[in-house]
């Protein structure tokens, strides 16, 4: 069976390169250092199923990339993975179910893993 | 002259005339009249003739006399009423005098009044004043440290990522590989717990310096105490022991996440403050029907009976300067009666200080 495959955006290399040496046995990693690149590998790999993104990045925000990313693919599961404390923005995207979480970091990858589990699940039922 | 007087005169003058009449008229009228019948006739009407003269005497005297009394007595008249004019006039006078001095009176008394309404005016609005400036003092101070925070701590948070990212694979690849040394356990356990103490501080910061002003989010009341606890934790450490004795329950207060952190940082702050050596700060927790009361005491320097009225007037303070700016404990009041809560403070010097905070809760479970 193929591997499930994720995307994870961030401007910081280490956070990529630590969240992809991490879940790259259950999970096929897709990074982008940017929420451009992030929408070209969503356009170009078309079966991505989960979404997640830092906040503060260059060029376009986490939200803004990911209203732009639900345009394309509005079935993926978005994630906003954050150093910030949770702002009215963020609340209010989980609130009309633009995003489905918010992680703080630093995060504990356990956590993300199980939450992508629950809705691999919940996409194969 | 004034020994004989007048009546004595005049009865004296009647005397002598009267006997002189009597001793010399008949040799007068003797040496006048020569003719005897004449005489006799005479003689028949010389007491007539007397009483007639003496008569007209009297009445011009007594006229005379009468008259100078009356025209005394009139005059005298004459002058009562006049002074009674004069009397009657001066009290009138007198009396407008009155009124237009108690008009005068009522009219100072106004004036007054309205001067002390201003002055009771003018210090609320001094009172207001000095409220707004140590709010916008407080709200500008939070603000900045807000900004501050905020930037610090994503900052932080990210290499903090980095840490317990890599921590997560060395774990998983030590299980992987089937390494298992107590050595790299403690090692490993070491990073964690200094991941966790820094995600706490800094997680705690960013609580406290929210700069959000809805009253409507969910404050656990313990996570808040806890979060200050952990904040002021270096200052704590070696010199006050932490009593807690929390309610069993999660208790949930609706109000605003961040300004509570500053109330009880404020009162913790103070409760250090006060203990010079080594003291006890108790924080306990109890649930009153549909109210929570938080009570923090310590084992501190007290606070005098004089002073104790005024510890939540802003920008009082009894700290050295740098040490305080006397905005603390004016701002926590402040942000309680936001929450419709009460705070009140009891002190004995020289045995410590004990604030107890009253909120109305929105919900506690087990």
């Amino acid at each position: 069976m193929n591997k499930t495959k994720i995307l994870y955006v961030d401007d910081e290399s280490i956070n990529l390169m630590l969240f992809e040496a991490n879940l790259e046995k259950k999970y096929h990693v897709f990074t982008a250092s940017d929420g451009l690149s992030g929408l070209n590998i969503i356009n170009s790999e078309g079966d991505i199923k989960v979404v997640l993104s830092d906040m503060k990045m260059p060029v376009m925000n986490g939200l803004e990339f990911i209203q732009k990313a639900r345009k394309v693919s509005p079935h993926i599961c978005y994630y906003i993975l954050t150093g910030f404390e949770i702002s009215d923005e963020i609340q209010q995207a989980i609130n009309i179910g633009i995003i489905r979480r918010y992680f703080k970091k630093p995060f504990n990858m356990n956590e993300i893993s199980s939450e992508i589990e629950t809705v691999i699940n919940g996409f194969s039922k | 002259m004034n020994s004989i007087r007048f009546e004595h005169k005049i009865t004296f003058i009647y005397l002598i005339l009267g006997g002189m009449w009597i001793l010399f008229s008949d040799s007068i009228l003797n040496f006048l009249i020569d003719d005897i019948d004449y005489l006799a006739k005479i003689q028949t009407y010389k007491g007539v003739f007397y009483v007639l003269i003496t008569t007209v005497f009297f009445y011009l005297f007594m006229k005379k006399h009468l008259n100078k009394l009356r025209n005394t007595e009139q005059e005298l008249e004459a002058h009562r009423k006049n002074l009674q004019r004069l009397v009657d006039k001066k009290t009138k006078d007198l009396d407008a005098a009155i009124i237009k001095l108690s008009n005068t009176n009522a009219a100072l008394n106004d004036k007054n009044e309205i001067i002390n309404d201003q002055n009771l005016k003018l210090k609320k609005t001094l009172k207001a004043l000095k409220d707004t400036q140590s709010q916008l003092i407080q709200i500008e101070k939070m603000a900045s440290l807000g900004v501050l925070t905020a930037g610090i701590s994503h900052e932080i948070n990210n290499p903090l990522n980095y840490i317990l990212g890599g921590l997560t694979g060395l774990e998983n690849h030590l299980s992987d590989e089937k390494i298992n040394d107590e050595k790299v356990d403690l090692y490993l356990n070491s990073i964690k717990t200094g991941v966790s103490r820094a995600t706490a501080i800094v997680s705690g910061l960013n609580q406290l310096s929210r700069n959000k002003e809805t009253y409507e989010e969910d404050c656990d009341i313990h996570e808040i105490i806890d979060n200050c606890l952990t904040i002021l934790s270096s200052q704590l450490k070696h010199k006050i022991e932490i009593n807690k004795q929390f309610a069993e329950q999660r208790i949930i207060v609706s109000g605003n996440v961040g300004k509570l952190h500053q109330v009880f940082l404020n009162i913790i702050i103070n409760a250090n403050q006060s203990i010079e050596d080594k003291g006890t700060i108790t924080l306990s927790t109890v649930i009153m029907k549909e109210k929570v009361q938080i009570d923090i005491e310590d084992t501190g320097c007290g606070i005098s009976k004089e002073n104790l009225s005024k510890i939540t007037d802003p920008f009082f303070t009894t700290k050295e300067p740098g040490q305080g700016t006397g905005l603390g404990l004016a701002i926590a009041y402040n942000i309680i009666q936001a929450h419709k809560g009460t705070i009140s403070f009891k002190s004995a010097l020289n045995k410590g200080t004990s604030v107890k905070i009253v909120l109305p809760v929105k919900s506690h479970k087990k």
